[in-house]
């Protein structure tokens, strides 16, 4: 820049130009714009999240904050309804991702063995329905089907002589309504995952282990588990990290009720925040997520380095 | 004709593999189902199970009470689309092609920001907005989902660039082709399929979007999701605008499911696994 200003008579077009088309400047020309708006929504937010997690503020009276030191951190620990918030998320994250391996694995497994029937290809658009649809609706459809009243879940189990369950009025059956709609909704992915997995195994492995006599644990265990274990943990990482921003089911179907029974971490920190107005409380608790879910992004990115790299 | 045929052990799998389907679309379809049903019929138990459906006046109802809040969706879901891949793209681009210290570290930064929950940056993107005037407005709401779909969006986005074959980006340079030049005249026309890929999966998490709505907008910017969550509550639940708005909500990631499928799974890994 020095040398432009320096040169500030006749020949500045082409010093300038140079500038312009200099690598340095075009490279930054074409990052900064992105890191700038992702500071602004990253970086700045977190900073300002801790300021407020140690002032007693109201959301609807930010001038008037009062420094408090760790007072809403140890407010919040001591808070039944924000423990119980970590424990269902993580025991919603543990159980649902679990579930979902296992079941997904399963299927992937029975989906390859078919995978010379060409028409079934086409019910894979069919199976990823849950995973793309807008999770609000998710949540209003199963505030539907699992209604006490006009629910078909009831009505059909009726008709086996199963019930009436709950659902979402008792406080066990409620959590394990939740679990059962995150399952429903995730174990495609999950699916889609170790069937990308398995598809990535040569055949000519099968046929070798086949030759050598190898029985199925055998397989499972030195061939398959093996060569999905990367992709699976990606997908693990990715679930955690969807299960720390749950909100929207819970939103509609249970609002974290019966009492305290589907609290989540998210929910709990939105309520904090936006109705009841306890920004310095709120803020604290987000600051809990965001330290949770940068402990496990460390991994993430380590993992999909990894594996786009190979 | 082909080597396609059905084998008697294929029955088990076949089994399974049908009843997952079922069981993954069943709820979706009876929520559709339930969207040609006038009130009296989608309370009623035992069911009716098969709607008439030239009865669309639940569509209608929908429709002309809320069609303000589906344009409010798309206006924010397009505008933040463009706005993500106009800053993901050169970026991407410039990741993949240039060398330079910290290259990796900042690609990484930016994936990590992919990790970041919406609810940690709530309060202080509220306090922002109620500054700058940006609360219940859609340019607030595009600024929003832009940003936090850049990071999918560069990071995919960097998949396919990664694909074009670099001696064609270098002989380009080497005609004297400026960095602009070569990602708008060789990368952008070789890797247009998937940016289209990048583009809808944006659209789709920007449409999907529900918690961010809930607390940036009131009034006049309201989403259609907000719109759908205020049908239910303490009073009179209204099903029959419930199950016709799901459907018309769900409408754009079902047909997106059914015609962008091959890049689903690269989509959901955020590009680790290769379509």
């Amino acid at each position: 820049m020095a040398n432009i200003a320096m040169r500030a008579g006749a020949p500045q077009e082409a010093p300038r130009r140079a500038f312009i088309h200099s690598d340095r400047f075009q490279r930054t020309a074409f990052i900064a714009p992105t890191c700038i708006f992702l500071a602004l929504l990253t970086i700045w937010p977190f900073i300002y999240s801790v300021y407020l997690s140690l002032h007693a503020v109201k959301l609807t009276a930010m001038k008037r904050a009062v420094f408090v030191g760790a007072n809403n951190y140890i407010n919040l620990l001591s808070d039944p309804l924000f423990l119980r918030a970590m424990v269902n998320t993580g025991m919603l994250a543990v159980t649902s991702i679990t579930c979902e391996i296992v079941i997904a694995f399963v299927i992937a497994k029975a989906f390859v063995s078919l995978s010379h029937l060409k028409w079934l290809n086409g019910l894979r658009s069919l199976f990823m329905l849950p995973m793309m649809v807008t999770p609000l609706i998710v949540g209003m459809i199963f505030s539907y089907v699992f209604n006490p009243v006009l629910g078909i879940a009831n009505y059909l189990l009726g008709g086996v002589g199963l019930g009436p369950v709950p659902w979402f009025g008792d406080t066990t059956a409620a959590m394990i309504s939740i679990l059962l709609i995150n399952i429903w909704q995730w174990t495609p992915f999950m699916m889609l995952l170790i069937m990308a997995g398995l598809l990535s195994i040569r055949s000519d492995l099968y046929e070798a282990a086949r030759v050598d006599g190898a029985k199925w644990h055998h397989v499972l265990t030195l061939l398959e588990i093996p060569s999905i274990k990367g992709i699976v943990l990606l997908g693990v990482i990715l679930r955690i990290i969807d299960t720390l921003r749950f909100f929207d089911v819970v939103y509609v179907t249970t609002r974290g009720g019966p009492g305290d029974s589907t609290m989540v971490l998210t929910l709990y920190a939105y309520q904090q925040n936006f109705q009841f107005f306890q920004a310095g409380v709120g803020s604290a608790a987000a600051v809990i997520i965001l330290v949770i879910s940068m402990v496990i992004t460390t991994f993430a990115v380590r993992l999909l380095r990894r594996i786009e790299n190979d | 004709m082909t080597s396609a045929k059905f084998r008697p052990r294929d029955v088990g799998p076949m089994v399974l593999v049908l009843a997952f389907v079922f069981v993954s679309i069943a709820p979706l379809l009876w929520m559709a189902l339930a969207a040609f049903k006038p009130t009296a019929d989608i309370i009623a138990i035992p069911p009716v199970w098969i709607p008439d459906f030239t009865y669309l006046q639940n569509f209608q109802d929908v429709l002309t009470q809320f069609w303000p809040f589906i344009v409010n969706s798309l206006i924010a879901t397009v505008g933040a689309t463009i706005l993500a891949l106009v800053l993901a793209v050169p970026t991407a681009f410039a990741l993949v092609n240039h060398r330079f210290r910290g290259r990796e570290a900042l690609a990484d930064w930016i994936l990590s920001t992919r990790m970041m929950p919406p609810i940690a940056a709530a309060v202080p993107l509220f306090v922002i907005f109620r500054g700058a005037g940006l609360l219940d407005s859609l340019p607030g709401l595009i600024i929003a989902y832009a940003g936090f779909n850049l990071p999918f969006a560069v990071w995919m986005t960097m998949s396919f660039v990664r694909r074009v074959p670099k001696e064609l980006i270098e002989a380009a340079r080497l005609e004297g082709c400026t960095w602009w030049q070569v990602l708008t005249g060789v990368v952008l026309p070789l890797s247009k399929s998937g940016l289209a890929a990048v583009a809808t999966f944006v659209f789709i998490f920007a449409w999907n979007e529900f918690m961010l709505a809930l607390f940036l907008t009131t009034r006049e910017a309201k989403t259609f999701p907000v719109v759908i969550s205020s049908f239910i509550g303490t009073g009179r639940v209204y099903w029959e605008y419930i199950a016709a708005a799901s459907v018309i909500q769900c409408l754009p990631p079902v047909l997106f499911t059914f015609f962008m499928q091959k890049h689903i799974v690269s989509g959901v890994t955020m590009g680790a696994v290769k379509d």
